[in-house]
């Protein structure tokens, strides 16, 4: 059983890796980059979250988005303890940056990040209130179920695993803002709601990456991707559309 | 973060000619520390010519023996297991980190579960730690261990895996696939292949069909072939558990980061970095970081905190010195060897070699 195989061979065959000691140090890279914009995207959208559960208009809204609240953070968690296996210290990370912090709404950044910290672009935009916040939830949400769908593949095992445990959670958050938006429909201004999705489709839309990455073909080698950005944004913007035109709204 | 601690050896038992099974005892009231679940592993460090070393062992005791032991064999030219097989004695004291690893599914004693077993060699002792553990805490589910070795005598825990066949009775069955002994039936000899498996899937050894789990550790084409057999089967990536210990662990270090040129007057320095394989010289200033500088030259190098936390940003400094501002997630063995994160290195000597891809 002594045949030798590069790890690099390895991982272009399907093959997963299981913990550190064997991780080399371009995948351990991408496989960190992976996870702190994770970690940093769940920190922050918790974050911002976190600002609008007084807005609630009911109790049982302000549950659902307190609860939203404590499972982002707690998936955050789940992903930082396998940094931790890396050395990162986790009590430090969760503390290094201001995660409440937002950009102007009408900045245009595109797809870039800022520089201090890895969010994706999206959560550098602040929420407008209790409505707003639901509409971003809601596209957001099924982006997220999106990229989980994909993550829950990647060659590292342990954080597959946690991606796994992870997904469901996060669709629930979807589900919720969905049955808020439908709530809200009830009583608010439709063309109000519209305008937040018209807000915040193009958003979204730009944080599943750019069409033509040359960072694609190098993660797919290492088995950290399978699906190509365009067809992952392809299926979020179908699947999202027929969510927003049951509800009486239209796709940005 | 995760620190060492030391363990007491209290038993070294060889199992085979070149393997040790080590039975280890936290002190320094660390026990609750190394209260592992089947199927996880330790990490040991230890000098070698005043160089650290470290090496993980998966945890080959199961959850009711009370004890905690690993299997070592020995790799050649492996400087641990060659230590740990022909040094190490009863008494000495090693030092190790809790144990880490996700190599096992929840045991619920209400499960009537069938679980199937791959190992490949020293790739049993995490799949005999699990298979004790889940026999004796699940009395309605069965184990099927398929088990791959070169031949009779290098077969690690065989008198073992034969009792526990007899404790288990009905419950517990293992096949052994030697690689160059030949066996009265001819499907197990050779080597455990794709193919192999999907003999034995379709011949009847294995009911794949009823399989709840199954677990993998070995080499890695033995994994990626076994893998792609169950994928075949219908066994989806969550039911498959994997743990790799690879044979091409990095081994001692080269080279240690050299300081020369030390002395300089301008605030210039050129670094040469290397990243994916390729190496690009750049002219920079001696106030901003390694990683400002190759981003400012058009390099794909690996960030993202940018806080010295996150150790995504990771080089090795093989030429000339860097002074690292901030630094909480390398630690000293790290940085010992010339890792540094860029992001919070900025050069000293007029000329620096960095490598994104060590």
């Amino acid at each position: 059983m002594a045949e030798d195989m590069s790890i690099e061979s390895y991982l272009a065959a399907g093959g997963v890796l299981t913990n550190p000691s064997n991780v080399p140090p371009r995948y351990r890279a991408e496989l960190m980059k992976l996870m702190t914009t994770f970690v940093d995207s769940e920190l922050a959208g918790a974050a911002g979250f976190a600002d609008v559960i007084n807005a609630g208009p009911g109790i049982k809204e302000r549950i659902a988005a307190a609860k939203i609240v404590l499972e982002k953070t707690d998936n955050a968690d789940k992903v930082l303890k396998i940094m931790g296996e890396f050395g990162v210290d986790g009590d430090r990370y969760a503390n290094h940056h201001p995660w409440t912090a937002r950009l102007d709404r009408d900045a245009d950044i595109g797809a870039s990040r800022t520089r201090q910290d890895m969010r994706l672009a999206v959560f550098n935009y602040p929420l407008a209130g209790w409505a707003d916040a639901v509409v971003m939830n809601l596209l957001m949400g099924r982006a997220v179920a999106v990229q989980m769908a994909e993550f829950s593949m990647v060659s590292y095992q342990p954080l597959a695993e946690a991606f796994r445990a992870i997904a469901p959670v996060e669709a629930r958050h979807a589900e919720l803002a969905e049955e808020g938006v439908e709530k809200l429909l009830e009583t608010e201004d439709k063309a109000g709601l519209q305008a937040s999705v018209d807000y915040w489709w193009p958003r979204v839309a730009a944080s599943f990456g750019s069409a033509a990455s040359d960072k694609a073909e190098t993660l797919k080698t290492m088995g950290l991707r399978k699906t190509a950005n365009a067809d992952l944004k392809a299926r979020w913007e179908a699947e999202t559309k027929a969510i927003l035109e049951k509800l009486g709204l239209k796709a940005g | 973060m995760a620190r060492f601690h030391d363990l007491e050896v209290t038993d070294i038992q060889k199992t085979i000619r070149d393997a040790v099974v080590v039975t280890l005892k936290p002190v320094n009231g660390a026990a609750e520390e190394f209260d592992f679940t089947q199927g996880q592993y330790l990490t040991f460090r230890q000098d070698f010519d005043g160089e650290e070393l470290r090496r993980s062992y998966s945890i080959c005791a199961g959850k009711d023996d009370g004890i905690l032991q690993v299997g070592i064999k020995r790799v050649d030219g492996g400087a641990f297991s060659t230590w740990a097989n022909e040094e190490l004695k009863v008494g000495d004291t090693v030092q190790a980190m809790p144990p880490m690893g996700g190599f096992f599914t929840a045991l619920d004693a209400g499960n009537e579960k069938n679980y199937l077993g791959f190992a490949g060699g020293s790739g049993i002792t995490p799949v005999l730690s699990i298979l004790k553990t889940t026999l004796a805490r699940e009395p309605n589910s069965t184990f099927t261990l398929v088990y791959a070795n070169k031949g009779v005598n290098t077969i690690m825990f065989r008198e073992e895996l034969e009792d526990l066949k007899n404790t288990y009775m009905g419950r517990f069955n293992v096949i052994h696939v030697l690689e160059t002994d030949a066996q009265e039936i001819d499907l197990f000899t050779g080597l455990v292949t794709e193919e192999k498996c999907a003999q034995l899937f379709n011949t009847g050894w294995i009911d794949i069909s009823s399989i709840d789990t199954a677990f993998i550790c070995g080499p890695e084409p033995m994994m990626l072939g076994i893998a792609a057999a169950l994928r075949t089967a219908g066994l989806d990536d969550a039911q498959i558990k994997f743990e790799l210990f690879a044979s091409s662990q990095p081994g001692r270090a080269k080279r240690k980061a050299v300081s020369k040129d030390a002395a300089s007057g301008a605030n210039q320095t050129t670094a040469a970095i290397t990243l994916d394989g390729s190496t690009q010289t750049v002219e920079m200033a001696k106030d901003i970081t390694i990683l400002d500088a190759a981003l400012d030259n058009k390099m794909d190098a690996p960030y993202a905190c940018k806080a010295g936390v996150c150790s995504t940003c990771r080089c090795r400094v093989l030429e000339g010195e860097v002074d690292m501002v901030a630094n909480h997630a390398l630690e000293d063995y790290e940085v010992e060897k010339g890792y540094v994160l860029s992001c919070q290195s900025y050069p000293v000597t007029d000329n620096v070699v960095v490598d994104f891809d060590q």
